[in-house]
C-alpha cells in the first residue's frame, strides 16, 4: 500500500512480531501516534510560547512539567529533551572536553560516545572487557591509573553504558561510578537501553548525567532523548547564553548554549509526552519482559550448535546469538543460501532479522505479548526442525 | 457556495483518527495472526460503532 507517490506505507509492526534489537522499546503508544496526528506541523509546540520563550518555560502543552517530571523519572534534579542520546553526549562533550584532553569509554561503548569525543579532540581512552564482556570496577580503576601515568592527570569524563549495545550485558555502574568517584570524574550514564524500559536511579548510582534515548526506549519519535544532570552539573551543562553581537546589540534571553536554544519543537517531544504517562507505568514491568526474553533464547538454545554470546541468564531484553554451528550450516546448503532464515521467519511472520544473517546476530524482544513470545519461541525451533537441526525438549 | 465546518466536525475527524489509531495498536497487540480474542473482537466493535457516530457527524455538518 502506498503512503504517497514516493513511497509505501510502513506497517512492519502491523503485519509482524519486530524482533529488531534497535527499534523495538521505540515503538509508539497508540497515544504517542494520536500526538503525531496531532502534532505533525513544525514548530507545532509553539503556539502557546511566551516569555522567556525557551521549550521547558511552556505550559499549553504542559512542557514545564514534563521536564520536571522526566527529572524525577531518572531521579536526577534537572533535564533537558534532545534531539537523540548522541546530541546529550554531545553537549557534555561540549561542555567538559577540550582538545587532547583524556576521556574514558568503554571496549563496548557506543560509536556516537566516540564521536561526541572526536568531534571535541578528545584524547579516547577504552576500560577492556573481560572474557565475558563485561566491564568491571578493577579494569575501569587500571585504565584510570594508566590515563593518568600517561596524561599526568585523570580523565575529565567517563562514559558508561549501564547495558551495552553488542551484548545486552549489564555492566556493574555502581561500582565503576564508585571507583571514578574517588578521581573526582564526571559520569555520564549512557541509558540509551534502559531509561524508560527498566527504572533507573541517576542519583543512586552515583551518576553526574543520565542520558536517555527517546525512539530507542521511550516510545517517542526519531530523534528524540533526555539528558538528565545534578544540580551542580546541570549549571555548567545548561548554561545560558551571555553573549552580545558586535553590530546589531542582539542578546538571547536565557537560551541554553548547549542545546543550541530550544530542541524538540514539535512532533518528536509530543509522541514523547504522550507516550510518557505509558512509560512510566512499563519500566515496573521489567521482569515481565525479561520472561518473555528468557522463553525465547530458551528456544533458540534447545537448538543444537546454537550459543548465546550474550551474559546468561539474561539479564536484557536484547541478546547477541551466534548460530554459525546450526542456521548457518543448513545455510551452506539451502538453495535461498543465508537468506533461508530470514525469509522463513518472514514467512511466520516475523521481521527485525537483518536479511542474509545466519552466524551471529541479534535480537530484541522487548513489548511482545506472552502469547507473541511464545509464537516466536516455537517458530525458532519449527524453522531448526524443518531444516533438519536436531533440537531438545 | 461556502459550506461552514464546525467545531464540532473537526473534533470528530481527529476522533475518527483516534480510534482508527487504536484499532491499529490492536493489530500491533495482535500480529502477525491477529486472532483476537472476545473482549479485543468486542472492543474493536466499540471502536467501530464510535467510529460510525464521527463520520455521521461530519455528515451531518456538510449537510
Amino acid at each position: 500500500m502506498k503512503c504517497t507517490d514516493e513511497f509505501d506505507v510502513r506497517d512492519v509492526d502491523e503485519c509482524c512480531i519486530n524482533i529488531d534489537p534497535i527499534q523495538v522499546g521505540g515503538r509508539l503508544t497508540a497515544d504517542a501516534m494520536k500526538a503525531v496526528i496531532a502534532y505533525g506541523d513544525g514548530y507545532s509546540v509553539c503556539d502557546q510560547c511566551r516569555k522567556p520563550f525557551r521549550l521547558d518555560y511552556i505550559k499549553s502543552p504542559p512542557i514545564d512539567r514534563f521536564h520536571r517530571d522526566l527529572a524525577a523519572f531518572v531521579n536526577m534534579d534537572v533535564a533537558r529533551v534532545v534531539p537523540g542520546a548522541r546530541r546529550g553526549f554531545q553537549a557534555v562533550t561540549d561542555t567538559y572536553v577540550g582538545k587532547g584532553d583524556p576521556v574514558l569509554i568503554t571496549a563496548l561503548s557506543h560509536y556516537t560516545e566516540v564521536l561526541a569525543i572526536e568531534g571535541r579532540g578528545g584524547a579516547i581512552r577504552e576500560i577492556p572487557k573481560s572474557a565475558g564482556n563485561i566491564i568491571t570496577a578493577d579494569a575501569a580503576a587500571e585504565t584510570i591509573e594508566a590515563v593518568i601515568r600517561e596524561f599526568g592527570r585523570p580523565p575529565v569524563l567517563l562514559f558508561l553504558d549501564h547495558y551495552d549495545y553488542q551484548y545486552g550485558n549489564c555492566h556493574p555502574v555502581a561500582e565503576i561510578i564508585g571507583a571514578a568517584r574517588q578521581y573526582d570524574i564526571p559520569v555520564l550514564y549512557n541509558g540509551a537501553y534502559t531509561v524508560g524500559i527498566m527504572e533507573v536511579d541517576g542519583k543512586s548510582l552515583g551518576a553526574d548525567f543520565v542520558v536517555g534515548s527517546g525512539h530507542k526506549s521511550m516510545a517517542a519519535p526519531a530523534p528524540s532523548g533526555i539528558l538528565a544532570a545534578t544540580a551542580e552539573r546541570a549549571a555548567e551543562v545548561f548554561r545560558t547564553t551571555g553573549i552580545k553581537t558586535d553590530v546589531t546589540g542582539r542578546t538571547f534571553g536565557i537560551k541554553e548554549v548547549g542545546m543550541m536554544g530550544c530542541t524538540l519543537m514539535g512532533v518528536t517531544l509530543m509522541g514523547m509526552m504522550a507516550s510518557f504517562p505509558h512509560v512510566r507505568e512499563r519500566v515496573k514491568r521489567w521482569d515481565k519482559e525479561l520472561s518473555n526474553g528468557n522463553l525465547v533464547v530458551e528456544a533458540l538454545k534447545a537448538i543444537d550448535g546454537t550459543v548465546i554470546r550474550s551474559e546468561y541468564p539474561r539479564k536484557h531484553t536484547l541478546t547477541r546469538v551466534d548460530t554459525i554451528n546450526s542456521f548457518d550450516r543448513v545455510a551452506k546448503t539451502h538453495k535461498k543460501r543465508g537468506y533461508f532464515f530470514s525469509s522463513a521467519l518472514k514467512e511466520r511472520g516475523i521481521a527485525g532479522i537483518i536479511p542474509g544473517a545466519t552466524k551471529v546476530w541479534k535480537f530484541n524482544t522487548y513489548g511482545m505479548t506472552r502469547i507473541q513470545a511464545e509464537y516466536v519461541a516455537a517458530t525458532f525451533r519449527e524453522i531448526a526442525e524443518e531444516n533438519g537441526l536436531p533440537v531438545s525438549i | 457556495m461556502v459550506i461552514m465546518v464546525s467545531q464540532r466536525a473537526v473534533d470528530a475527524v481527529f476522533e475518527s483518527l483516534f480510534l482508527l489509531t487504536d484499532i491499529r495498536a490492536m493489530l500491533r497487540e495482535t500480529a502477525p495472526h491477529h486472532a483476537l480474542s472476545g473482549s479485543q473482537r468486542e472492543h474493536v466493535r466499540d471502536l467501530l460503532s464510535r467510529l460510525e457516530g464521527e463520520i455521521a457527524i461530519i455528515r451531518e455538518d456538510l449537510g
